[in-house]
């Protein structure tokens, strides 16, 4: 129910962002086989994949953190955030900067992916709400299904995937391994 | 809001936080005249800058408040508690009005105006109009005074102040307008006639639009003394000339005045005869009269010009006394003021970006210049980053400040909450020249306002239960601050009862928070009234005790890189101590390896380095000197699964009296460390503090050693715990 509900205003909100009926873009990419689509407004740059400082002590999906010309920016294992294993790192491995708006302002992660391919203009009517399941990662997740060529493209919702609050979430739960009320 | 406007608030809250203080003062020491010229001042001040930028609402109420203060000061009314307590609130709401002003509202909402409204009429009923009918309230000063009266026949027949005023070339470009300090003189009387001066005003394609060419005489009926009259114009009085002739002057000092003025006297003769200062009659007896002025001065030599005024009893002394304090007191606050310059935030924060990107770019020319081998390139990069280290040290300086002038507000909540409270509390400030980064000054300032109060209500007991305990029947609290190797220390300490173990422990087990039966040491038990939720006060007063307060004094104190933690002793009293870093921007690190990648730990807390004995296997502590040091293992503790080099090190470190070691592989020494936040995902990260960039453009982990050890004494604790408690409280 919920999910349906704020699905929907998912949709009112990526029409205003869109400005009227005019398709919106987005950014496609490869990831353990399945291709994924993300709105472009969101992405900031795409960079090749290096130079990645572990932090310790994290749960796998948070893969580190880079130096983004001076900026320290998280990188996000996608593929390990969806619940699979971690993204083996290849040539055509790439990071996404992606841009969220948060609390506490505008704020810039890494976003793993095994392979950028294209941007593409999806027209709204093309768009299919999210199956309840079969897609194989969590329904909150998907923002709707793009028709692209007779494929279906999974749309991600990206805030929710890259939610802040949750993520910080589990990286305590990782980091706390049973901490007592009193720590500290 | 237009700039006049922004500055006449911040130099308001300035005025109003010294007028909160004297306030304090004068309550201690009663009747102390500098004192309460003090309260006097901030609060003309006050009045005089709401004037110039039109803000009724202001001038209105602190118009009776300075009546009030006037009374105090003539020595009407005498100073009681009572009296600063009100005045206080008044100058609260000064505070409340300056933030409607700021909000960019012409009136205040209903419940403030009902706020001012309540407070007048107490002023009114209790300070003004008891005494009213004793002493009228200030009339002109020739009525009052005997001493100054207009001898001889030459008094001039014009009941009325006269005012000469030129302002200087340069009033516009200050950002005054004239007019609206007319308008304002015009709240302390009624200006009978005015004639403006426009002869210096040149022909149309000569004249600057941004130069102010007018002067003003004026005939002015008010029951004001001078000095008020004067201070109208203490904005401008730099630039202005002012001449102020009390009513029944001597006829002389017309001439005076005309003889003064740098128009001519005829003319200006005229126009004092039009305004009806002077009659006819008057000027031309005058005029022809050309008594030379004050001839008795070229007799006696060097009589300073204000003591030959009061022999003509021109002026009266005290007037005189209050113009040589008012120079004295200008030219201090002048110099005060060249000292300190005003600058944005925000350019100091750009400046010190920069300052951290020189500091990254520095490192990696340093980095570099090694690999290159040019022994003159060396000797170049190192007389640079030794200029890049004192500047980044020079801008970090721009960032600090006294924690004093927080400390200080303290001063008027112990006196308020122990008041309320019934209490008699003394508070005692030590170390407030202590310097902290601005940003942090600025954060603490609400985690100490939750400490001072829980101490006040919490901590310190009611006199009668402390003077059963044979303790003095004032409560002491005190605020310290300190430096202690390379952190700030702040301590709240309380002569209280002290925090009650068993009340605290059976609070948490009836919460939910530690099991019964579960055993934990004093300080544990103590630190558990940071949870969130946990409030041991029987009854719940409006000041603390919902329990909301203490989780968020810990989370502020963290959000800053900084602990708190409390001791206690029962029935001595209890001590918060906050520690937090230095800065918040750059600070020395020393950079350690482990495996592949790097680490920073901070250079303040490194004692020394000393290899790892090999056969230091399967325990983790060592003989440091014949003293039991343990250590962590980097390597196990962060999960790095290689195999350790023969030769490791451990880096012994101290903290807040403790000394640990933390093993690693490398030593790769100093490097400057700009630190960079890890963003909100990694918040509840323990044992890392931060990251920094590299000369490589690696980016590399600061250590966050305190959290790092107490995270691997809890671990260790815990695993040792098991086999004992079934199951551990929150797993």
């Amino acid at each position: 129910m919920t999910q349906i509900v704020a699905s929907g205003k998912q949709a009112v909100s990526a029409k205003q962002a869109a400005g009227d009926d005019s398709p919106q873009q987005y950014l496609t990419f490869s990831l353990g086989g399945e291709v994924f689509a993300l709105g472009i407004l969101n992405v900031k740059e795409i960079i090749e994949f290096g130079n990645v400082t572990e932090i310790p002590m994290m749960p796998a999906f948070i893969r580190g953190v880079i130096n983004l010309r001076g900026a320290v920016v998280p990188v996000i294992d996608l593929s390990a955030r969806f619940g699979g294993k971690a993204s083996t790192i290849s040539r055509r491995t790439c990071i996404v900067i992606v841009e969220l708006e948060s609390e506490d302002g505008k704020q810039d992660l890494g976003v793993i992916v095994d392979a950028v391919n294209e941007v593409l203009e999806i027209p709204r009517t093309e768009i299919e709400p999210p199956p309840s399941f079969g897609a194989k990662i969590r329904a909150d997740f998907i923002k709707g299904m793009g028709k692209v060529e007779g494929r279906f493209v999974i749309i991600l919702n990206i805030e929710r995937v890259l939610s802040t609050e949750e993520i910080a979430m589990l990286a305590r739960i990782g980091d706390d391994d049973g901490s007592t009320a009193n720590a500290e | 809001m237009d700039e006049i406007t922004s500055v006449f608030v911040t130099e308001s809250r300035e005025q109003l936080t010294a007028l909160e203080a004297a306030l304090l003062d004068l309550e201690a020491n009663a009747g102390d005249p500098d004192t309460l010229n003090a309260v006097f001042r901030s609060a003309h001040t006050i009045k005089g800058g709401a004037g110039v930028v039109e803000c009724e609402f202001i001038v209105a109420f602190t118009h009776v408040v300075e009546n009030v203060l006037d009374k105090l000061r003539n020595g009407e009314i005498a100073v009681s508690g009572d009296l600063v307590a009100v005045l206080l609130s008044c100058a609260d709401h000064i505070g409340h009005l300056l933030d409607v002003l700021e909000a960019g509202a012409t009136q205040p909402n209903e419940d403030l105006t009902a706020e001012g409204a309540t407070i007048l009429a107490r002023l009114q009923r209790d300070w003004l109009a008891q005494h009213d009918d004793a002493a009228p309230r200030s009339g002109p000063p020739s009525a009052r005074e005997e001493p100054v009266s207009s001898s001889g026949g030459g008094a001039v027949e014009t009941d009325c102040w006269h005012i000469s005023l030129r302002f200087g070339p340069n009033v516009l470009r200050g950002g005054m307008d004239p007019l609206s300090f007319l308008r304002y003189l015009d709240t302390l009387g009624r200006i009978v006639h005015i004639e403006t001066l426009a002869d210096t005003l040149p022909a149309a394609e000569q004249m600057d639009p941004e130069t102010c060419y007018l002067g003003f005489e004026i005939n002015f009926a008010s029951t004001a003394d001078k000095a008020a009259i004067e201070r109208v114009f203490d904005f401008v009085r730099d630039e202005c000339e002012l001449h102020i002739l009390p009513p029944h002057s001597k006829l002389e000092d017309y001439l005076e005045l005309l003889r003064k003025l740098p128009e001519d006297t005829m003319r200006l003769g005229e126009i004092l005869v039009r305004i009806g200062a002077l009659t006819q009659t008057e000027l031309d007896e005058g005029l022809r009269e050309q008594t030379p002025p004050s001839t008795e001065a070229e007799g006696g030599e060097h009589t300073p010009l204000g003591e030959i005024l009061v022999e003509h009893k021109v002026v009266q002394p005290e007037l005189v006394e209050a113009a040589v304090g008012k120079q004295k007191q200008v030219s201090e606050k002048k110099a005060a003021e060249s000292r300190l310059i005003r600058i944005q935030a925000d350019k100091l924060d750009k400046l010190i970006d920069l300052v951290g990107e020189l500091v990254i770019a520095g490192a990696s020319v340093n980095l570099l210049a090694g690999k290159s081998g040019l022994s003159d390139l060396v000797e170049a990069t190192s007389l640079t980053s030794r200029l890049v280290e004192s500047i980044r040290d020079a801008a970090l300086q721009l960032r600090m400040v006294q924690i004093g002038e927080t400390f200080n507000r303290f001063n008027r909540v112990v006196r308020d909450v122990s008041r309320e409270l019934g209490k008699d509390i003394e508070l005692v400030i030590s170390g407030g020249e202590t310097e902290l980064d601005k940003s942090m000054v600025e954060k603490i300032g609400d985690p100490l306002m939750h400490l001072v109060r829980n101490a006040m209500d919490h901590g310190i007991e009611s006199p009668e239960n402390r003077v059963a305990h044979g303790k003095p029947a004032r409560g002491r609290l005190e605020l310290n601050a300190y430096h202690d190797s390379g952190s700030i220390m702040i301590e709240v300490v309380d002569d209280g009862g002290g925090l009650n173990r068993e009340r605290i422990a059976a609070k948490a087990v009836e919460r939910g928070i530690i099991q019964p039966g579960q055993t934990l040491s004093d300080t544990e038990i103590y630190n558990l009234i940071f949870e969130a939720g946990f409030s041991t006060a029987e009854q719940v007063s409006n000041l603390s005790g919902r329990g909301v307060g203490m989780d968020v004094v810990r989370r502020n104190i963290q959000s800053l890189r900084g602990t708190v933690e409390v001791s206690s002793t029962a029935g001595e009293g209890s001590r918060f101590a906050i520690r937090l870093p230095l800065t918040l921007a750059i600070i020395d690190g020393f950079l350690v390896g482990v495996g592949r990648a790097a680490y920073v730990i901070p250079l303040d807390s490194v004692v020394e380095c000393i290899e790892l004995r090999q056969d230091s296997e399967g325990r983790d502590y060592i003989n440091l000197r014949g003293e039991v040091l343990p250590f962590v293992r980097l390597r196990d503790m962060f999960g790095i699964e290689d195999v350790p080099p023969p030769r490791q090190n451990v880096v012994v470190v101290q903290y807040g009296g403790l000394k640990a070691g933390i093993v690693v592989d490398q030593l790769m020494g100093e490097f400057q460390t700009v630190i960079k936040p890890l963003g909100s995902i990694f918040r509840h990260i323990k044992g890392i503090g931060g990251s920094t960039i590299l000369g490589s453009g690696e980016v590399a982990l600061i250590l966050d050693v305190q959290a790092l050890v107490q995270r691997c004494a809890q671990h260790e604790e815990r695993s040792a715990a098991r086999p004992q408690l079934a199951a551990p409280a929150k797993a």
